[in-house]
C-alpha cells in the first residue's frame, strides 16, 4: 500500500495509509513531547498533562470528547512515552471527519478549570497508586530500570511522577506546557484505515491548517555517556514475596547496523520458547518459569528516539541466587561474543522478526501502523522507513551479531536490578555500584 | 480571553456520511468423522494465520483437592510429544514465525498459536501432534510444579487477585468455578498420574472445536483431516451446572497500610442464551462498562476517587454474572461504595434518556465491528463465545439490530430485575484499620 506523506504550511506532518480490510479508521495525533523532557520540579507532568487533553477544549466540554467518540461507535486513548505523547481514536470509517474535527479542536487550545485539574490530579495519583504503590513488583522493571541504568536526568528521573510533584501542578503549568509543545509544527497526524486518500487532505486542511505554529524550544541534550562499569541496584519490595531479577544493556544508536543486530539478538535471546535464555534459565536450570524482555518496554524498538535500554526480567525463588542466574546468562552471552552466530539461528530470528513486524503493524485495528508512521515522521521525517525495516534485518550477518554482542552485551554496559521480597525497610531506594 | 471568542457559538461536530455496510467474515464449517468441529475464517490480507483448538477440559473438570491440575496439564503438554522434544517443537514453531501456546481456563484448554500463512498446514500438523500425542514426561513435573508454586505465591500477593478469589468463592461455594487458587499443599501433592488421568479423561475429539482465521494459504482442510482425523472420538463433556449464590455478603480482606481499597461487587445475571442478555449488555455499558458510563463518570471523572474502575458481565458455560470493580483511595472507600450503589439504584428507579441510551447503542454497534475485525484472534473469540454458549451463529448477525431495539424502559427493567443490591456479594481488600468503619453501612444485619 502506498504511504502519502506531506506537511501543512504550519508544520503539521500528515501521513495517510489506506487499508480497506475493515470499515474502520484510526486517527492518531502524536506530539513530540515525551516524559523525558518535563520540568525538573514537576516529575510526572507530561503524563498528567496527557490527562488534561481529555478535560475540555473550545467546542468540547468535560467528558464530551469521550462521549463523542463512544457515541460514534469508537474507542480512544492517550499515552505518554519516552519521546512522544499520543492521542488516538479507532472509529467506524465514516467518522473520520468527526475525529479530525475533535483532534483539531484540542490542538487549537484547551479550556481547563482548576476543578478539572484537581479531579485529574486525583485520578493520576490513583493511577500511580494502583500501578506502583499498592502493587507487588509495581514498576518492575519498566519504571525503575531507567532510573538505575541511565545517568542523564532526562532519562533517569521518575517519569510516572513523585506524588508531591503531581499534587503541586498548577493551571499555569498546564497552559505553559500546552503553549510550548502542543503545536502543529511539533506534531504528526496519521490516518490508517478505510478512507479515500484523495479526499482526506482536504478534510485535514479544513480543520488543522488554521492552527498557528509555535516557536519550539531547542531540544535538550539527551545523550547518555558510555557505561564503563556494571551497576547493581537492590530494591526491597515489602509487598512482594519472591525475588525478581532484571538486567538491561544500553542500546546501539537507532538505525545503525548494530541496532538492527540487537533487534535480532533480542529475538534470539529472549523472544519465544525457542530463545536461548528461555532454554537456559527455564528449561535447563529451572530458575524461573518465564523470561520476558524487550527493547523499549513501553512500546517497541521502532517507536522511540533517544537513548534506550534492552531489558529482560524474571521471577525466581529465594533458593536460587542472582549470582547463579547471572552466571548462566553470562555463559550464553559469552558464546555469542566468541564466534559468529549459527546461520540457522540467525535465519530463525529473522523469521520471528518478520512475523512480529506483521503483528506490530496490525495491532489494534491498524493503530500499530499509525504509531510507527507517526514516529518515523516525527523522528526521521521519513514514514516510508517502516517499509524497509525487514530488509535492514536481512542485512545482518553472523559477524555483525558477534561484534554487536561484544560491544553492547558487555558486562560493563549492564545494569542489574534485584527485587528483595518482603524486606522490612522504609528506605526503598538503595543503590550499589560495583 | 477575548470576549468575542466567548460570545461565538460552539461548533457542533461534523457527522460524516452514513456508515458503510458491515458484513461478518464468512465462515466455512465442517465436522470430522471423529466429531471435531472445524471453522475456517478467511480474513484480511496480512500473511498470518491463527489456529486455536479449544477442548472442553478446564478448571471445571478438577476435583476439590486438584485445583490447577488443568494448568499443570497445560504446562506439561508443552514438554514434548512421542516424536518431538519440547525444544524441537519450540524451534519448529519459531521457524514458522509462531509459537505453540497452551492455556487452560475455567471451561476449556486451548492449544494454538499464530504463524506465517506460508506455514499454515505445517503449523496445523504441529499443533495436532502436541494436542493428540503429548508425552507428559514425569521428568519435567518437579520443575513445572515449582514454577506453579512461584506463580501462585506471586498471584496471591496481588490485591486484585485476592478480591477476585473471594468473590468467586462466594458466588460459587460448591462448584469448581469458585476455586481460583489451590493450597500449596494440594499443588505440591499433584502427581504425574493425576496429570495423565486428567488428560486421558478430558481430551477427546468429541470435546474439540478447531478454529482457523486469517489469510489462509495451502490446503488447510486436508491438513486438518490428515492430522486431527485419527484422534479418538471419546465422549462429549459432562454437564456440571453451577448454581451461583444470590445473597448479600460483605467481605473485608485486611491489607495493612494499603493506600487503596480494591472493591468488587456483583451477582448472577441471565445467561447469554437468555432473551434478556443483550439488553443486559446495553445496561452494563451504560452503567459502568464504558469510559463514558455513569459509575466511571461519577467516581473517576467527577470525584477523582479512582483510576481503575470498570463493570463487566463475566460468563461461564450457561451462566453470567455482573461485576463492578474499582481501586479507590483508602480514605474514600465508603464514599466510593455509596456512589456506586447510588448509580445502581438511580438506574433501577429511572430509565435513561433516549439520547444517553442512543450513545451507548452506537458505541456497542461500533465495538461490535471492532470485535469482529480487529484481529483473527478476535474473530475466533467471538465465534468461540457463541459456539461454547450453545448459541446460534445468528446471535452475531442479529446482535447490532437487537442492541438498537433496546428501549430506555428495558435498560431500567434490566437494572431493576437483576441488580438488586440486597443480593450482591461485596469484597473489599484494604487497610482494615482505616476502612472498617467506612464499610459499616453495607454490613449485613
Amino acid at each position: 500500500m502506498p504511504i502519502t506523506y506531506y506537511k501543512l504550511p504550519n508544520g503539521l506532518r500528515v501521513i495517510l495509509y489506506p487499508d480497506s480490510t475493515a470499515p474502520t479508521v484510526v486517527t492518531a495525533v502524536y506530539y513530540r513531547i515525551g516524559f523525558r523532557v518535563e520540568p525538573r520540579d514537576r516529575t510526572g507532568f507530561a503524563h498528567l498533562f496527557e490527562h488534561m487533553m481529555f478535560q475540555g477544549s473550545r467546542n468540547l466540554g468535560k467528558m464530551e470528547f469521550i462521549r463523542l467518540v463512544q457515541a460514534n461507535g469508537g474507542v480512544l486513548n492517550g499515552s505518554t512515552r519516552f519521546d512522544f505523547t499520543n492521542y488516538f481514536e479507532l472509529l467506524p470509517s465514516n467518522k473520520l471527519e468527526t475525529a479530525l474535527w475533535a483532534e483539531a479542536d484540542r490542538m487549537q487550545g484547551l479550556a481547563i478549570t482548576q476543578e478539572n485539574l484537581e479531579n485529574q490530579q486525583g485520578v493520576v495519583i490513583n493511577e500511580v497508586k494502583s500501578a506502583i504503590h499498592n502493587e507487588p513488583y509495581g514498576g518492575f522493571p519498566w519504571l525503575w530500570m531507567p532510573q538505575y541504568a541511565n545517568s542523564n536526568w532526562y532519562n533517569s528521573h521518575n517519569f510516572y511522577g513523585e506524588l508531591k510533584d503531581i499534587e503541586a501542578a498548577t493551571l499555569a503549568d498546564v497552559q505553559s506546557f500546552f503553549k510550548t509543545y502542543y503545536a502543529p509544527n511539533n506534531a504528526a497526524l496519521a490516518i490508517v484505515g478505510d478512507f479515500d486518500p484523495a479526499q482526506a487532505p482536504q478534510m485535514v486542511g479544513k480543520y488543522f491548517a488554521a492552527i498557528p505554529p509555535a516557536e519550539l524550544p531547542s531540544p535538550p541534550d539527551l545523550t547518555e555517556p558510555r557505561q564503563e562499569s556494571e551497576r547493581t541496584a537492590v530494591r526491597p519490595d515489602p509487598l512482594a514475596n519472591r525475588p525478581a531479577l532484571a538486567f538491561a544493556y544500553h542500546m546501539p544508536p537507532r538505525n545503525s547496523p548494530e541496532y538492527f543486530a540487537m533487534g535480532l539478538l533480542d529475538q534470539m535471546l529472549v523472544q519465544g520458547d525457542d530463545s536461548l535464555l528461555y532454554q537456559e534459565l527455564v528449561k535447563k536450570h529451572g530458575y524461573t518459569g518465564a523470561v520476558s524482555g524487550a527493547i523499549n518496554e513501553l512500546g517497541n524498538m521502532f517507536d522511540y528516539d533517544g537513548p534506550m535500554l534492552w531489558t529482560t526480567a524474571l521471577f525466581h525463588d529465594a533458593a536460587v541466587t542472582p549470582a547463579q542466574i547471572l552466571s548462566s546468562i553470562d555463559a550464553v552471552v559469552e558464546d555469542l561474543q566468541s564466534k559468529p552466530v549459527d546461520q540457522r539461528l540467525l535465519d530463525r530470528s529473522v523469521t520471528k522478526m518478520r512475523s512480529s513486524l506483521y503483528d506490530i503493524m496490525t495491532e489494534f485495528g491498524g493503530f500499530g501502523r499509525a504509531d510507527l508512521l507517526a514516529c518515523s515522521a516525527l523522528f526521521d521525517d521519513d514514514p516510508s522507513r517502516i517499509d524497509s525495516l525487514e530488509a535492514e534485518f536481512r542485512k545482518v550477518t553472523p559477524e555483525l551479531v558477534e561484534r554487536t554482542a561484544r560491544e553492547y552485551l558487555r558486562k560493563t554496559n549492564r545494569t542489574v536490578l534485584l527485587i528483595e521480597p518482603g524486606a522490612d525497610s522504609a528506605d526503598a531506594d538503595q543503590e550499589e555500584s560495583n | 480571553m477575548n470576549p468575542a471568542e466567548i460570545a461565538e457559538p460552539r461548533q457542533t461536530p461534523p457527522q460524516g456520511p452514513p456508515p458503510k455496510p458491515f458484513r461478518l467474515a464468512a465462515t466455512g464449517d465442517f465436522t470430522l468423522p471423529n466429531g471435531i468441529r472445524v471453522t475456517l475464517v478467511p480474513y484480511g490480507i496480512v500473511p498470518k494465520v491463527s489456529v486455536r483448538v479449544f477442548v472442553a477440559a478446564g478448571g471445571i473438570h478438577e476435583s476439590a483437592g486438584q485445583v490447577w491440575l488443568s494448568k499443570l496439564n497445560a504446562e506439561l503438554m508443552k514438554e514434548g510429544t512421542h516424536t518431538r522434544s519440547a525444544g524441537q517443537i519450540a524451534r519448529e514453531a519459531a521457524e514458522m514465525g509462531g509459537q505453540v501456546e497452551i492455556e487452560s481456563g475455567s471451561d476449556f484448554t486451548s492449544v494454538g498459536g499464530v504463524a506465517l500463512s506460508d506455514f499454515g498446514p505445517q503449523f496445523v500438523a504441529l499443533l495436532a501432534d502436541v494436542l493428540t500425542a503429548p508425552a507428559l514426561p514425569a521428568s519435567e513435573l518437579p520443575r513445572l510444579k515449582a514454577d506453579l508454586l512461584r506463580e501462585l505465591s506471586i498471584d496471591r500477593s496481588e490485591p486484585g487477585a485476592l478480591a477476585r478469589e473471594r468473590f468467586l468463592k462466594t458466588l460459587f461455594p460448591d462448584h469448581p468455578y469458585g476455586r481460583m487458587f489451590p493450597s500449596e499443599a494440594d499443588l505440591k501433592g499433584l502427581t504425574i498420574e493425576d496429570v495423565r488421568t486428567f488428560y486421558g479423561r478430558n481430551f477427546d475429539a468429541a470435546r474439540t472445536h478447531l478454529y482457523v482465521a486469517g489469510k489462509l494459504e495451502g490446503d488447510l482442510r486436508q491438513a486438518i483431516e490428515d492430522t486431527f482425523g485419527g484422534w479418538h472420538e471419546g465422549q462429549a463433556a459432562p454437564d456440571l451446572p453451577a448454581h451461583p449464590a444470590e445473597s448479600r455478603s460483605l467481605h473485608l480482606i485486611d491489607r495493612p497500610g494499603a493506600p487503596q481499597s480494591n472493591l468488587l461487587m456483583g451477582l448472577p445475571v441471565a445467561p447469554p442464551s437468555s432473551p434478556d442478555y443483550i439488553a443486559l449488555d446495553v445496561m452494563n455499558s451504560l452503567l459502568g462498562g464504558s469510559f463514558a458510563s455513569r459509575i466511571t463518570s461519577n467516581i473517576r471523572e467527577q470525584k477523582g476517587y479512582t483510576y481503575s474502575v470498570h463493570s463487566q458481565i463475566g460468563t461461564r458455560r450457561n451462566l453470567a454474572y455482573w461485576l463492578q470493580s474499582a481501586d479507590v483511595t483508602t480514605a474514600v472507600t465508603g464514599p466510593s461504595l455509596r456512589e456506586i450503589f447510588y448509580e445502581i439504584e438511580r438506574l433501577r428507579q429511572d430509565p435513561p434518556s433516549a439520547s444517553e441510551l442512543e450513545g451507548i447503542q452506537n458505541y456497542l454497534a461500533g465495538i461490535f465491528v471492532l470485535r469482529n475485525t480487529i484481529s483473527p484472534d478476535a474473530i475466533i473469540g467471538q465465534l468461540h463465545f457463541v459456539d461454547s454458549q450453545g448459541l446460534d451463529r445468528s446471535y452475531l448477525s442479529t446482535y447490532v439490530q437487537k442492541v438498537m431495539e433496546v428501549k430506555p424502559a428495558d435498560v431500567q427493567r434490566m437494572a431493576a430485575t437483576y441488580l438488586d443490591a440486597s443480593k450482591m456479594t461485596i469484597v473489599v481488600v484494604g487497610d482494615q484499620a482505616e476502612i472498617a468503619g467506612q464499610l459499616s453501612p453495607w454490613r449485613t444485619a
